[in-house]
């Protein structure tokens, strides 16, 4: 058993090659023609061009400034809507049925809704980013909140502190762990959307790039933004994780 | 802080509609531009969609697209989930494959999936099956995972084979988990099926919604997004309703959708 889980690193790196090798051997083979699967090393040898590409890095920045300002305009109302929930009867009974309603509508659907009312720029976008980040958010807060051992708030209360501040105090870092979980799926989906977004509707960004690149059967073009919004998300995840540990040191390991 | 049990009771949503409707009239008629139309107005035109052939063939292709790359991806996403579950070296070997497609935008493949196989069914139903599976391997896997060990082993003694172990055992328990699964890869399931329609603008959903821009018949625009929605409604509804009359010796889990476009 013990020799066994020595390897398991060594076994998760098995797929990955084997498919990057499937990958190249069918392109460098001839099966299929380079116009519609580029070889893997042509499309890495891409990316690192674009990467010292300064026209490429502005698209990039462009798509993680709608991410960041939508993600944060959703943790905004998410914690504020999600706090309100929990700690408040009526806002509870205005809150659950609307998300009720709300979570499970494809929110893509509202894109062509809000290029009417916020035009084709980034304010679109960035509503859609919130749309879609904002319901994660909510849920984990509601729920974590909802699962703050009672009896904290109790002590608190006793010890003089007001309703608020053992809202602030008390309750926001205890259901810590729960929220930054909701967080960093909704951080996830912000860099999922706002590519989409940006494929759908846009003269600039990642997902435009990609747009652009399917016009003229530029395939190698079309897998740089993809690799590029997916190694973006992979590193959103990462660095989240990170603060994560630092800021629940003490806390139990997520299962 | 209190966590009150959730009643699904049925007009709070009716209600929560309602209201939502009346702001978007109230927004539309304070604000008064050709970009919001009143909420009436949209809703008069849905029977004229609902009752017109070439709408509704495009709502079904959409539905059948939708649906069997919902059960595709249930097909393939459950047995491997819950195999992951019981091998401690399957789930070494996928992991790390599963956490670098999770941040890929599925729907985002479309362009590149539409140069191999065309822009009919077939690439906006396997982007869907993409897009669904994720979600339903990793809640199949987590649910397999803390399956009682004393239930495998007592059937197990009992003579049960692997494979039956695994559909009879270890399927029921991790059921509630994997509803989960479900019920988030169906929210992905509309959002993928809308998007990739949304790209390859042939025929669905999608592209009805997209063309009505195009052509600036804005009631239509809105009156598709509230099909859509209610589409996404009332199928989270039917799956809620198929997992209360499955699994209802399990809590209703709200768990926090993992699982992404």
């Amino acid at each position: 058993m013990r020799a066994g889980r020595t390897c398991l690193p060594v076994l998760g790196a098995l797929p990955l090659a084997c498919l990057l090798a499937l990958w190249q051997s069918v392109a460098a083979a001839g099966l299929a023609p380079a116009a519609l699967l580029p070889a893997p090393a042509a499309v890495f040898a891409r990316l690192l061009e674009q990467v010292h590409n300064p026209v490429f890095l502005a698209h990039a920045a462009t798509t993680l400034l709608r991410l960041f300002a939508g993600f944060g305009i959703a943790l905004l109302i998410g914690l504020t809507l999600g706090l309100a929930a929990a700690s408040n009867r009526w806002a509870e009974a205005l809150i659950r049925p609307l998300w009720r309603v709300l979570a499970p509508v494809p929110k893509i659907a509202l894109y062509p809704a809000l290029v009417l009312l916020l035009g084709f720029e980034h304010a679109s976008k960035i509503a859609l980013v919130v749309a879609d980040a904002v319901f994660p958010i909510l849920l984990a807060t509601y729920q974590g909140t909802a699962a703050v051992e009672p009896k904290l708030v109790w002590a608190a209360r006793a010890a003089g502190a007001g309703r608020h501040r053992a809202l602030l105090t008390v309750v926001l870092p205890a259901a810590l762990p729960m929220i930054l979980t909701g967080a960093r799926v909704a951080l996830i989906i912000s860099a999922i959307v706002v590519f989409l977004a940006e494929m759908l509707s846009s003269t600039d960004g990642l997902g435009h790039l990609l747009v652009y690149a399917s016009r003229s059967f530029q395939t190698v073009d079309m897998f740089v933004p993809l690799i590029t919004i997916s190694i973006i998300g992979l590193l959103l995840n990462a660095g989240f994780n990170g603060l994560r540990k630092r800021l629940l040191a003490g806390f139990p390991e997520e299962g | 802080m209190h966590a009150r049990a959730s009643s699904p009771s049925s007009f709070a949503p009716l209600l929560a509609s309602i209201g939502l409707l009346a702001l978007w009239e109230l927004a539309a008629r304070l604000l008064g531009i050709t970009g919001l139309p009143p909420a009436y107005d949209a809703l008069r035109e849905l029977p004229a969609i609902l009752g017109d052939a070439e709408a509704l063939l495009n709502i079904a292709a959409s539905l059948r697209r939708m649906l069997t790359g919902f059960i595709l991806a249930l097909l393939l996403a459950v047995p491997v989930g819950l195999c992951m579950g019981r091998s401690e070296r399957l789930a070494a070997a996928f992991n790390p494959l599963l956490m670098i497609i999770y941040p890929v935008p599925k729907a985002a493949l479309m362009p590149i999936i539409m140069l191999w196989l065309g822009i009919g069914d077939a690439s906006k139903t396997i982007v869907i099956t993409l897009g669904v599976s994720l979600p339903v391997v990793y809640h199949s896997y987590q649910g397999a995972r803390a399956v009682e060990e004393k239930l495998i082993w007592s059937a197990a003694a009992m003579g049960m084979g692997r494979a039956a172990r695994l559909w009879r055992v270890v399927l029921p328990a991790a059921l509630p988990q994997v509803f989960v699964g479900i019920r988030t890869g169906l929210v992905l399931a509309l959002i993928t099926m809308v998007t990739s329609e949304m790209i390859a603008r042939q025929t669905g959903v999608g592209s009805i919604l997209f063309n009505a821009l195009d052509m600036a018949q804005y009631t239509t625009v809105y009156a598709m997004i509230v099909i859509v929605g209610l589409l996404g409604f009332v199928l989270d509804v039917l799956i809620e309703k198929l997992r209360y009359s499955l699994v209802q010796w399990a809590e209703p889990t709200h768990e926090i959708a993992v699982g992404t476009s």
